[in-house]
């Protein structure tokens, strides 16, 4: 990749949106610090990711992709972990873990180990923990993949609620429904450059975001029916 | 037959299919060939030789043979399970197969093989070296297919009960474990004859005639009978084989509709907070009472301490064996355990693997790194310390020099201090990614092999050459020395870590690179 120019005004819930291999994990990464950039520089609140990462550390919180968390601890022992690690008292840590456990829908398996999880369960503990520090800024690559309405529905609630109190997310998605559904911000990445940004409405110009989308990053041209596959569907012997 | 040839055909095909482009997999493989046709050759003519033997003799040394080679077929697929795809029924549940379609198919394939066809070769050769008949040289030919589809069948139907079972997390965690004391066992018959308990002759008829009476241990007795004692032998092999089989699709026809309940886990016990009454609140004693839940928890941790401790032992065992038991015994003991101990932080973020971003979104600088690496140090030597008094304890009283004791178990934490400090600079500069599932041949992902040698090289080096200053004193006898070791070992661990944290904290997303590889 090279050459990505990504602004997310603060506060804003933006999406970050692009076909696989685009390079949105690969973005997130480096501006999370969990991979070096070979140049350039990326700045959160003002400070620089990489000069200053005490700053940025207690401001962040993330949700990586693949989402390879500690499996043999439980729901909880996870959450408290997480919380001591940033020098949050552990009275303090196990109240709020208790809180987010109840939100997010996961009390009664609490005590279980997080290997046993399903990906919804994974992915809904993973972002209880990236909350649990209240960051001001949270990185989400892919938040809603694998995840059931039900769970999805509580994250989207979770996650609006942390926008309206002024905290900015930022999510990569394929799914432009939930894009168009949840974001004031949308950056289009296509082949490791950013190809549009900007609020919703000036991305979208009268479009749906899927067609607006589709014609930024170029995708198949129509009526591509001649190109095989005419025994599928037709009647079986 | 077309299911024969269909399953022989796809056996082969997956066997292919392995192998391709990765060097690795082919230098493997034909080290099992060469391996396979050695065992073949050198088995047949063994067992052939045995005709050179008294008939007795011959006969008990087959019955063991053939007993062995069951019970290696029972065991050793379920070490392996995961390695062959036409093992496991559930990839075929899919498909609209009959059981009994399945049932051969599934025998066809794991008839199919390497050793499958070196099992045939190895218990033909009883044929040349008991049958002494007409008669037995007829029985030997059944009886030779009786005992090679009594170990695939018993194998299949082991498999299959514990599929289910296999395919769990908690069974696979059990496995992992159970590995080592399969390892502890091979080691048990050879124990046994090096040690005074009985005239090997002696032990070899006794053992003969109890296993006798085993189906493997009746086909073996058939062909040296030869006789209608032999026949009626046979019969009853062929019923087990028969009994063995039925069981078998039944398990099979179980394990296709049969749920998986691996989600269904229990709850974990509650923590003592038994550590937070000792250290400060903080990240510390989080990564503490996260480590030590780890030791417990996770099957290549729980490996590997076995396997440290395994080495202490089996070292003290050659020590007394070959030369007398002196003061220097229990130093030497306790030493080597805090090497071997310690050597498994030679790579402290190896387990961690992926799941390291949680720590490295947080750590925000060298001092962060080193309370991270101070509570893993803390963790393993609060399980280690009462390790290493046990260690030294029970040898120095085996060897009858209990004043060697207390020596040893400060000799023991000097090591393990030394084993923290190089493991801290190590486990930064040369850190590679554990495979999730446990490997005997490859500690390493693909391709990192060399870094896990260089790491475990450079750490084994490292500590040896710092712990000589004082083992080297102590085992001369100066056993005063021993008062320093846990100071100096503690000094080489805070310059190690430093250092280690140092290196570490910019090298951070490549040490997360490193330790994130797909094995």
């Amino acid at each position: 990749m090279a050459g990505i120019d990504l602004m997310v005004p603060a506060g804003s819930f933006a999406g970050l949106v692009g076909p696989n291999g685009a390079g949105k994990t690969t973005s997130l990464s480096m501006i999370t610090g969990l991979l070096r950039p070979d140049g350039g520089h990326a700045e959160i609140d003002g400070f620089n990711v990489w000069r200053d990462p005490v700053q940025v550390k207690a401001r962040i919180g993330v949700l990586p992709e693949g989402l390879r968390l500690f499996e043999r601890l439980s729901g909880r022992e996870l959450l408290v972990y997480n919380g001591r690690l940033r020098n949050i008292p552990k009275a303090e840590v196990e109240q709020r873990a208790g809180e987010l456990l109840r939100v997010m829908d996961l009390t009664d398996a609490a005590d279980k180990l997080v290997v046993d999880y399903s990906t919804g369960m994974r992915k809904k503990i993973a972002l209880a923990a990236a909350l649990l520090h209240n960051p001001s800024v949270l990185f989400l690559d892919e938040p809603f993949e694998g995840v059931d309405p039900v769970s999805a529905n509580t994250l989207t609630e979770v996650l609006r609620r942390f926008t309206e109190s002024g905290s900015t997310v930022i999510f990569s998605s394929h799914v432009m429904d939930l894009v168009e559904r949840l974001c004031d911000w949308v950056s289009v990445m296509n082949a490791g450059h950013i190809v549009a940004q900007g609020p919703l409405e000036n991305v979208r110009e009268g479009r749906s975001l899927n067609q607006a989308f589709l014609e930024l990053v170029g995708g198949p041209r129509e009526g591509g029916g001649d190109s095989g596959l005419s025994w599928l569907g037709r009647e079986r012997q | 037959m077309t299911t024969v040839t269909l399953f022989a055909q796809l056996k082969l095909r997956l066997m292919a299919g392995n192998l391709r482009g990765d060097l690795q997999r082919k230098l493997g493989f034909a080290f099992t060939l060469v391996m396979g046709v050695i065992i073949a050759v050198v088995g047949f003519l063994l067992m052939g030789l045995l005709r050179l033997a008294p008939p007795d003799t011959a006969a008990a040394v087959v019955i063991l043979v053939y007993t062995f080679m069951l019970i290696g077929w029972m065991i050793v697929p379920l070490m392996a399970f995961g390695l062959d795809d036409t093992l496991d029924p559930a990839r075929l549940s899919l498909f609209p197969l009959t059981t009994r379609t399945m049932a051969i198919g599934m025998f066809t394939a794991s008839a199919t093989g390497i050793w499958p066809l070196v099992t045939l070769v190895v218990a033909a050769g009883a044929l040349a070296g008991l049958a002494s008949s007409a008669g037995g040289v007829v029985l030997g030919i059944v009886a030779v297919f009786l005992q090679f589809a009594l170990c695939l069948t018993l194998s299949r139907l082991i498999t299959t009960a514990l599929s289910g079972a296999l395919r769990t997390r908690r069974g696979r965690d059990v496995l992992a474990v159970a590995a080592i004391f399969v390892v502890l066992l091979a080691q048990l018959p050879n124990l046994l004859l090096n040690s005074s308990f009985g005239e090997p002759g002696a032990m070899l008829h006794q053992a003969a005639d109890l296993l006798r009476w085993t189906p493997s241990g009746m086909a073996a007795h058939a062909i040296a009978d030869g006789g209608l004692i032999g026949l009626g032998e046979l019969v009853v092999v062929a019923l087990a084989v028969v009994l063995a089989a039925w069981l078998w699709i039944k398990a099979l026809n179980r394990a296709l509709v049969t749920p998986d309940f691996s989600t269904q886990a229990a709850s974990v016990r509650k923590e003592s907070g038994l550590v937070d009454r000792f250290l400060p609140d903080g990240p510390l004693a989080a990564v503490v009472v996260k480590e030590l839940k780890y030791i417990r928890r996770e099957p290549r941790l729980r490996v590997g301490w076995f396997s440290s401790l395994l080495v202490a032992v089996v070292l003290g065992f050659t020590a007394t064996r070959s030369g007398g038991a002196g003061v220097w015994l229990p130093i030497l003991l306790s030493a080597a355990a805090g090497l071997m101990i310690s050597l498994q932080a030679a790579n402290a973020f190896g387990i961690d693997g992926r799941s390291l971003w949680m720590n490295a979104v947080v750590i925000d600088s060298e001092r962060g790194l080193a309370v991270d690496l101070a509570g893993r140090h803390l963790a393993s030597a609060l399980v280690a310390t009462p390790l290493l008094i046990v260690i030294s304890v029970s040898a120095g009283l085996f060897a009858g020099h209990p004043e060697g004791i207390a020596p040893a178990v400060l000799a023991g934490l000097g090591a393990l201090g030394i084993g923290y400090g190089v493991g801290s600079v190590t486990s930064v500069v040369i850190p590679y990614t554990m495979p999730e599932r446990m490997n005997a041949f490859s500690g390493a992902a693909p391709g990192q092999g060399g870094q896990a040698f260089a790491s475990a090289m450079g750490a084994m080096l490292g500590i040896t050459a710092l712990a000589l200053p004082f083992v080297i004193p102590l085992l001369f006898g100066l056993l005063w020395v021993s008062i320093l070791a846990p100071f100096y070992g503690l000094l080489a661990e805070i310059l190690g870590r430093k250092l280690g944290a140092k290196i570490g904290f910019n090298r951070l997303p490549d040490l997360l690179a490193a330790i994130s590889k797909p094995t």
